[in-house]
């Protein structure tokens, strides 16, 4: 097998990596009634949850919309080895509505090797399927310190 | 092959039809036998399996990238101590 070609870094001034991903409703609705409500409780943090939820419980499509998204922004990360830390990147509904992507613990980590110190997401769904786009946003880096004359 | 490692191959192969046998040295993650969101069902068949907890934030991905890397880590059974057998 011809060796792969290498891709850049996750982070650096002038680039970003964006990332992607698309979730099947038919499949999550299948999670949620074999295992019911608790095998969610792995991937999504109580505030999640709760902005999932209707007066009806939960929205399926919040649902597919919200794992896509976690997935999306993990992709940014460009990180080898490593499983997604689903409670570690949390994404939440914010005021007017729009996505709002907190990084905590292992995901922090990963996104500060990288430069990284946010990350943004788009989420839309229909019907079938759920879909997220992540950027990341890059810090630049700091200006090196100017000598003493 | 213990039953609980067959239980998991044949969770992998009910969701993979287009193959009809998984060697042990495979790599399911290249694969794409086991995602991201899948994992977090074969994290829940693993234990119900294994019958251990699983910590999914510290779980390494090399102990579940083949089939034979899952029955070190999950299905091998500790070595018995030799039974003095009395004369």
């Amino acid at each position: 097998m011809p060796a792969r070609p290498a891709a850049p870094p996750a982070g650096g001034l002038g680039w970003a990596n964006l990332g992607m991903d698309i979730v099947s409703v038919n499949r999550v609705r299948r999670l949620l009634a074999e295992y019911g409500e608790r095998f969610f409780e792995r991937m999504l943090t109580p505030g999640e949850l709760a902005d999932c939820r209707t007066s009806s419980g939960l929205d399926v499509l919040s649902l597919c919309g919200r794992i896509a998204a976690k997935e999306a922004a993990f992709k940014t990360l460009r990180v080898r080895g490593r499983f997604l830390p689903w409670p570690d990147i949390v994404v939440r509904r914010s005021e007017g509505g729009w996505p709002l992507v907190e990084l905590h613990r292992a995901a922090a980590e990963m996104a500060a090797e990288s430069g990284i110190t946010e990350i943004t997401v788009s989420i839309s769904h229909d019907v079938d399927y759920a879909v997220a786009v992540a950027a990341p946003i890059i810090a630049p880096a700091p200006a090196p310190a100017t000598p003493i004359q | 092959m213990a039953d609980g490692l067959q239980t998991v191959k044949n969770w992998i192969l009910d969701r993979h039809p287009e193959r009809d046998d998984i060697a042990s040295d495979l790599d399911l993650i290249e694969n794409r036998l086991i995602d991201s969101l899948s994992f977090v069902e074969f994290v829940f068949l693993l234990e119900q399996e294994s019958g251990t907890s699983i910590q999914m934030e510290t779980l390494e991905v090399e102990s579940i990238r083949t089939l034979g890397a899952i029955e070190q880590h999950f299905f091998h059974a500790p070595a018995q101590a030799p039974v003095e057998v009395q004369a």
